[in-house]
This record gives C-alpha cells, structure tokens and sequence, in this order.
C-alpha cells in the first residue's frame, strides 16, 4: 500500500507529492488521480516514480493513489489540506563566491528568486562560513532581505580572521520566506551546495606566510599562517622573539593567533615558521597606529610666493618608508592639491603651498593618511593676516650729517599688496636704547629706506631692523643683522 | 647452557630477580655471589630477590641443585647508571686543517659505554677520524673554508641501561683557537734595569703562519702585585717590556689567536725574569775607591769585597 | 702568477697586497658591527641558518689552498662587484622600507658599501699587476628577485652581510698567500705592512 503522503510546496503555486510502499519487490506503474476543487473532476495520470508535482489547492485535495505489482493493485486515497502542505523555498544557489585576498573579504552573490513570491516577503538567509573541508563552521549570518517580486541578485561581504590563503573558505547558504499567509508549515530550505575559495594548502606547491607584510593597527588580533609542502612539519611559529602556540588547520597548515599586537619597530615585527634547521619561512607584520589629528595647524607666508603649513603631528604611527604617513594640502577654492614630502624624523611637519595668483583667501584641507587610517584638519587663512616677513637683509647706514642717518634694508618677498611696519632699533655707545617704528608700502623683492634724524654728534649707534605687516600683527620677521654707525662731528 | 658467561645489567636502586634457570619455583637450590652462599632470607622459593641493588652488588651469580650440587644457572651482575648527557667540545688548532671533538661523560656509569659521533655540515655528513689515544677524541678535516653554513656534531652514548645525547651548532670561525706560544723565554736586557725582552714560538700544531698568522697577547707582572699588565700584538714574536719595576722578579705569559677569527689561546706556561740590576759596590780603601770609580765609567767589573747600599752612595750610572 | 715581476712591479704589489689585507680587516669588523645592527634592527634571529639566496657571493671554498694567484683576485673581484650591486640594493631597500626611520643603519650601510667599493677598486689594481686586466664588468649585477617578499630580503642582506664578513676574511688569506709566492717576500710581513 502507498502510505505516508506528504506534499511540500517551494512557490505557492505547485506542489510536489511524495509517498512510500510497504510492498517487497519490485512494483509497476501507479495510477495517481486528483482534484484541485471540489467542482472540477480529478485528473489521473500514470508515473513509474513515487513522487509527482500537482498544483496546490485553494482549500484541499482529493489524492487517490493505485499501485500495481505482482502481489496485486492497491489503492489509498487521501484528502490533503492547504495546511497540511508545506511550504519550504527553492535551495537558493550561490551566484559566485569571489575572494579579495588583500583584504580576507569573501563577496557572496545570489538570486533571491523573488519573482516566485509575491511582492513584500520578508526572506532570511542563513550563511554559513565553514573550513576544515567543510567540516568546521567559523561563522553563521543571518542575513534579511525583502523579496520584491522580482529576481533580486543580493551581495554580502564576510571578513575573515585569517587570511583566505590559509586554507580553503567553504560558504553555504540556506533561505527562510516568512509567508503569514501561508497556512502550511513552513521550514528552512535545503542548504545551497557548498562553494570553496581554496586555500593556498590545496595548491602543489604552494606554501609561505600569510597575510604577507601587512600593517594592521595597534591592538588588533591577528591570524598568521604557514603553509607547507606535504609531509614537511613546523618545529615552531614564533612572532617577534616568542614562540607561539600553533592552530591546527589541515595538514599542510597551521596558524598562530596574536592577540592585541603591539606597536613593532621601524622594521615590522617578523613572524618566522622553522620547519628544519635550514628552512625557514616568514613574513612581517607592521603594527602600527592611524595618523593622529594634526595640532596647531598654521600657515603663512614668508613672501607671498609660497606659503608654509606646519603642525604638530602627535603621535608617531610607527609606520616608516612606504608604509609611512602622507601628506596632501587641498586647497578648496582653487580645487589645487599639493603632495607634502614630510621628514617623519622632524619633530614639526612643514607642508608648502604656492601662492596662487589674484587669491588672498586660501581654504585648506590638510588630509593625513597612512594604511591604517586617515584624518583630515581644515584652515581657513586669508594671507595677507598671515604675513611673516624673512629677515631684513643688506642693512646698511648712510649719511654724513652729525644728527641723522639712512638706513637702508632688503627683503626677500613681494610684498606690494600690504603695507610694512618696520620697527628699528638704535643702541648708542652709553646702552640708551630706542626704538622707532616706520610705515612704508611693501614692494617687489626691494630696498627699504628710512631717515632717523636727533641723533648725537659724533656717537656710535648700533642699528638692526625688523618688519611685520603693517594691517596685520601676525609675525614680526626676526631681527636683522647689526650695523654701527658713528655720527660725525657737529 | 647455564654456564654460558651471560652478563645482567641492572640501575642502582633496581630490585632484581633471578630465576634458577628451569628449576620450578619450589625446588631446592643454593645460590652463590661471588662463590659465597647467600643467605636464605634473599630468596623466594628458588627465586633470587635482590632488593635496590647498589654498585657494590656487582658480580657473578650462580645457583646449585639442591641435593646434586648441579649448577643450573649463573649470570654476571653489572650494575650501573645510564648516560648522562655527555658533555662535548669541538676545537680548532691547527687551522684551516680541520677541527677536533673531545668528549667526556659528566658522571662515571660503572658499565660500558659507546660513543658515536655524527658531524653533519649543511647536508652533507663528514667523517671523524677517531684518534689512537685518546678514545674520547677524533678529528674532522675541513673540506671547505670560509663557510657560513654551521656545523652540526652530534654525540650520542649508549649503555645496556640507556641513551643520551648532545649536540654542538657552530660556525667554522667560531671554533678556531690556537694551542699556547711555545718556547716563551724572557731575559733581561743588559744594562736596562727596566727592560725584559720576551720571545716565544708560535703553536707547533698552528700549521700556516704565513697565510694564517697569529697575533698575540702578552700579560706580565711582579711577582709582589697581583694586577697584570697587558699588551697586544699584531705581528712579531717577540716583545720588549721596557716598564718593568727595576729590581723585581717578573711573571710572563703569552697567548695566541688567529689575527681575523676565533678566540685567543690558553695562556703559555708561565716564565720567570728579573730585569738587569746593577752589581752592588762593595767597602774598599780610599785607592781603590778611586780606582774603582774610573773602572765603573767605562767597563761594569763586580767589586770583591762588603755591600755599600747606603743614600748618597757613589754609583756608577 | 702570469707575467714576470720587475722588482717595482712586486715591490708595489706586495705593497697592494699589505694594504688590501688592512682594508678586508678593516671591512670585516664594519661588517660585523654592521650584521649585529641589521640583525637587531631587522628582528631578526642571529643563530638562523640562512639558505643562500641567489646572486650571492658564496666565501666557502673547497681546495681553497690549490688556487693560482690570479684566480683568487678574479674570484674576488667578481665576488665584490656582486656585493657592491647588492649592497647597494639593499640601501635602497632601507629607505624604501623605513625612509629616515633608521638612518644610523642605512649610514652604516653605506659606509660598508664605500669600503666595498674602494677594495674592489683595490683588486683592479693589483689584477693590472698581475694579469693582462680585471675582466670587465658584465652588467650592473645581480638584479634583485622582485618577488622575495620582505622576511625573505631581511633574510637576504642577512645572508649577503654575513657571506661578506667570510669574504673579507678569505680576502685577506688570499692576499697573505699572494704577498708569499710574490718573489723576494720574506715570510715575515714587509714593513709596509706594520700598523
């Protein structure tokens, strides 16, 4: 006799009826017949299997099923209730499985077959991330999606904790449609088959350490591994000066596992796997920090061609050479983006900025960047506030009168657009000190000149000069050099 | 057959039991270490027990029939320690010839032992010649030089009553230490009471001076301070001390080490001198007195008669 | 040795050769202060056995007592044209790796590649006396395997330092076997030679 009749439907629409024999031996073919309502007349057909897919019913259906074989014909008929069918989705299919090795990310596409269903449907999809020849799970998601009547390709990323070369990454998936209306049971579909990204184990002669010369930050748990050709074993896996307890992953793979790395030096840290006294194999780890905000971000203009940022770069991200921090100034207005070339040994960070010509206000980004992270620092500066001359230069003293003097002086800039104020010290022999402050319009890369009269007959003065804008107190400029004078005699 | 010489290794502290041969437990027997009969609280029906033997139950065992006096069984009992870990040295004297290896064991076995030696250079294994005398010594010949592949030795020792082994890594430059300076002799120098002039050979064993010469250290002091002095030398066999306290008996010794590797030789057997002094000037008439000090200005002749070592004293310079 | 020697000729080789030897003895204790920094700085383990890399001078010799004069400088030569190209990759790899993070290793790097290239010159030299000339060089050396990664370059100047410090050992005992079977050398070295 037919017994155990069970009907399961994947998309609401069909289903697939399925039943067992108790009979010994071989059986012919069945007679199956059913209704979808109860005014239409039953459909048969014969089949030689014990399964077969019918629509499902608005309410039930009346199944009859008649087996022949050699012991005789039997038949069993059924009533089957909508809420005696189940509802489990198609086995979803993995659209393609890619592996980005640089950054241990698996991306997982597939098709929701939202077409099937009817618009709205919440679905809930069960990754599961497995290794040790899909033996082992690392990791199961659930991941939500809406179906949206339409076949919807879904894309996930999963990260691991170890490099995908270590060993081979299995995924699989699984679907749940949550269907209110449904009033079947409803259950998880079939696993999808497995996809494997393989792992550099599975490779003839494939071997090394991985993840190779990374950097990763301060504080991080770090997965490394060593691959090695079969039959070989690793006497030890050491990080830095320690020996490490290894991780089991296949036979030709075993990791350690570095929890809470610390900064390493200018080097990197290496991380050697001994597999005899003579071979060894490694990589180096560089553990470091992200660039730290920038502090005391200024800038200015020594002479109006070129202007100078600097800042205090806090704390070193012990991350040198090419792995080292960068530097770039963008300037917002101009839309111009200057690359700094920065000494990480200097103690201040200097950044240099033309001048951009017929622009007085200047909108600075300084961003900061190195492999582990990124900041940025903004300035808005309007130049002619940042003036900070160079040292007056050539100061010379002219005059053959007893009671005054010229003073002449240099500056290297091109300050036409703003006026000076140059402030001028004179030491007389007798330690009287005095200052005179004088105001002239700046000029191109010129020669100063003031007039100092009331001075002493037949004295010595000492003479030096300094400058600063005239509109804008920012900077004076630093003193210049020195210069004597005598006064002649009356 | 029961007198077969059969020799019973066993640890200090083991318990042992000897059967007599294929006599049954309960038969009667005598038991004899030794030639002597044991006493027969030892025994356990014509079991022998010996409870935590010591080295000084070492010897020949034998068990009689009861009525018949018929040796049934009899074995020599040896007992010993194993192996400790052996403790090896590895040794270049006379470079770039090739390097020796001696070897000793910590602590006596009290049974015998046997000693391999295994020397392994990158992969390729070389051959330790074992030396005539002494046993616990062999040599390797350098087919390369100038290496920076390490040598592996590797000496394992064996007894009845276990294993152990040691193994040496080293660099072929590391090892190289001459032997002594040879023939070291210090001798005053006329006339300079505060000079020594110190000569020696080098090493006999040390085989290419020319293309692998020595250079040398030579420490020296009096015999009344304890602080030595020291003074190294790149080339040349021979040195002249020209700091010595005048009048003290001085202490020598030299060492050697390969002028670019290596480590510096033992010091040389020590020898003794005393720099050149002055013959004391003896008490002598007024004449003589003079005569003496014209003699003294132009040729040194030692004066017969009483010592003069008082201050102010005439002496010739 | 090749060409017969008029007394200057092997007065001003046995000069070379007494020079040299001071270079290489020289060179050697840079290079062995060198290793110790660059096996510290580079984290390295001082007792690793280190396979030897391609491109590398090997200092191990077999028969090493059986060669002609001029084969010992050829050799030489050779290997320190090689070590010149190599340490020179090597400084380049250091600021390309730390840029002025370690600048006392580069300088000492440096410096050992200036005594490098100052006794391959050296060798030129005595090769004129020699042989009809040093050989030309082929090429600028061994270019450097673009897919070591960075564990297998530490390990490389590791291995190209401490091959260098074996050459400048076996350097000087070729130039000491060169000063004796030059005519007229006494045993004893010639007074050029004292420190």
């Amino acid at each position: 006799h037919p017994h155990n009749l069970k009907c399961v439907t994947h998309n609401l629409r069909r289903m697939f009826c399925a039943w067992d024999f108790f009979s010994k031996g071989r059986h012919g073919q069945t007679d199956f017949c059913y209704t979808t309502n109860e005014l239409s007349p039953p459909v048969c057909f014969k089949t030689k299997e014990k399964r077969v897919e019918i629509p499902v019913p608005q309410r039930s259906s009346i199944v009859s099923i008649t087996t022949n074989s050699i012991s005789g014909t039997a038949t069993k008929e059924y009533e089957i209730h909508k809420k005696e069918i189940s509802f489990v989705p198609h086995t979803p299919h993995i659209l393609s499985l890619t592996p980005d090795f640089s950054t241990s990310t698996l991306n997982l596409k597939w098709n929701d077959n939202g077409s099937v269903f009817p618009y709205g449907l919440d679905a809930f999809w069960q990754i599961q991330i497995l290794r040790k020849e899909a033996t082992e799970k690392v990791a199961q998601i659930t991941y939500y999606s809406k179906l949206t009547h339409e076949d919807t390709i879904l894309s996930w990323n999963w990260t691991s904790d170890m490099p995908l070369e270590c060993t081979s990454h299995y995924v699989k998936i699984r679907c749940y449609i949550n269907i209110t209306q449904f009033v079947g049971p409803k259950d998880w579909s079939d696993w999808s088959p497995v996809e494997m990204i393989p792992g550099k184990d599975t490779e003839p002669h494939g071997s090394g350490v991985y993840p190779q010369d990374t950097v990763v930050a301060v504080g991080s748990d770090v997965t490394i591994c060593c691959i090695h050709e079969e039959g070989q074993q690793i006497q030890r896996m050491t990080y830095g000066p320690e020996t490490y307890p290894m991780i089991h992953l296949s036979s030709r793979s075993s990791a350690i596992r570095v929890l809470n790395a610390s900064a390493s030096d200018a080097s990197g840290t290496n991380v050697v796997c001994i597999l005899s006294e003579y071979e060894m194999d490694g990589t180096v780890l560089f553990v470091g920090y992200a660039p730290d905000t920038p502090q005391d971000l200024t800038c200015e203009t020594a002479n109006f061609l070129e202007i100078k940022c600097t800042w205090k770069p806090g704390r070193p991200s012990g991350l040198y050479g090419k792995r080292g921090t960068k530097y770039s100034l963008f300037e917002r207005l101009s839309g111009k983006n200057v690359l700094c070339k920065v000494n990480e040994m200097n103690r201040d960070r200097i950044c240099s900025f033309p001048v951009l010509a017929d622009q007085k206000t200047y909108d600075f980004i300084l961003n900061i960047s190195n492999p582990i992270g990124q900041v940025q620092s903004s300035l808005l500066v309007d130049l002619t506030q940042r003036v900070h001359p160079k040292t007056p230069e050539k100061l010379t003293v002219s005059g053959n009168s007893s009671t005054s003097v010229h003073l002449h002086w240099f500056i290297n800039g091109s300050f036409a657009e703003i006026r000076l104020l140059c402030q001028i010290e004179i030491v007389s022999g007798h330690s009287e000190q005095k200052m005179y402050n004088v105001t002239m319009w700046g000029r191109e890369f010129s020669t100063y000149t003031a007039q100092l009269n009331m001075l002493h007959p037949y004295t010595k003065y000492q003479f030096r000069v300094r400058c600063l804008a005239a509109d804008h107190f920012w900077k004076w400029s630093d003193w210049s050099k020195t210069e004597e004078h005598t006064t002649s005699e009356a | 057959s029961p007198t077969d010489s059969h020799i019973q290794y066993e640890r200090v502290g083991a318990d042992v039991t000897m059967k007599c041969g294929s006599m049954d437990w309960d038969a009667a027997v005598t038991w004899t270490a030794n030639g002597t009969d044991i006493d027969e609280s030892h025994l356990n029906g014509s079991y022998l027990i010996l409870k935590n033997v010591d080295l000084t139950q070492s010897g020949q065992y034998s068990c009689y029939e009861g009525s018949s006096w018929h040796l049934k069984y009899q074995t020599y009992l040896r007992v010993g320690i194993p192996p400790k870990e052996p403790v090896l040295m590895c040794r270049s004297n006379n470079y770039p010839k090739g390097f020796y290896c001696s070897w000793h064991l910590p602590t006596p076995t009290y049974i015998p032992n046997s000693f391999n030696i295994s020397v392994i250079h990158g992969t390729r294994e070389m051959v330790c010649e074992k030396d005539a005398f002494p046993r616990n010594r062999c040599h390797i010949r350098y087919l390369q030089l100038f290496s920076t592949v390490k040598y592996k030795v590797t000496l394992t020792v064996t007894n009845a009553l276990g294993k152990n082994s040691t193994t040496l890594t080293f660099d072929e430059f590391a090892i190289v230490k001459p032997d002594p300076p040879e023939s070291v002799v210090a001798k005053p120098v006329p006339s300079n009471p505060r000079r020594l002039e110190v000569s020696w050979k080098n090493p006999s064993s040390w085989p290419d001076p020319d293309s692998f010469p020595l250079k040398f250290f030579l420490r020296y002091r009096p015999l009344i301070l304890d602080q030595w002095q020291h003074v190294e030398l790149s080339d040349g066999t021979s040195h002249t001390i020209t700091d010595a306290y005048a009048g003290k008996e001085y202490i020598i010794q030299v060492a050697a080490k390969d002028n670019d590797i290596g480590t510096w030789s033992d010091w040389s057997v020590a020898v003794h001198a005393t720099p050149w002094t002055e013959e004391p000037m003896y008490l002598t008439t007024e004449a003589q007195l003079t005569e003496t000090t014209s003699a003294s200005t132009s040729s040194f002749m030692p004066p017969p008669t009483t010592k003069i070592c008082d201050k102010g004293a005439v002496v010739g310079s | 040795m090749a060409a017969a020697d008029s007394p200057s000729a092997a007065l001003r080789r046995r000069d070379l050769c007494s020079r040299g030897i001071r270079l290489a003895g020289k060179m050697r204790s840079d290079v062995i202060d060198l290793l110790d920094a660059y096996v510290e700085r580079q984290g390295l383990d001082a007792s690793a056995s280190v396979a030897v890399f391609e491109g590398v001078p090997v200092a191990a010799a077999e028969h090493w007592d059986e060669q002609t004069g001029t084969q010992r400088l050829l050799e030489n030569l050779s290997a320190y044209r090689a070590f010149r190209s190599l340490l020179a990759q090597m400084l380049e790899e250091q600021r390309e790796q730390l840029g002025e993070a370690d600048a006392p290793l580069g300088q000492a790097l440096a410096a050992v590649l200036l005594q490098v290239s100052a006794f391959t010159y050296h060798l030129e030299e005595l090769l004129q006396l020699v042989s009809p000339g040093p050989p030309s060089e082929e090429g600028p050396g061994p270019p450097l395997p673009s897919h070591l990664s960075l564990f297998e370059r530490k390990l490389r100047g590791l291995g190209v330092l401490r091959e260098l410090a074996q050459w400048a050992v076996r350097s000087a005992r070729d130039l000491r076997q060169l000063n004796k079977s030059s005519p007229g050398s006494s045993s004893a070295p010639s007074p050029a030679e004292s420190p």
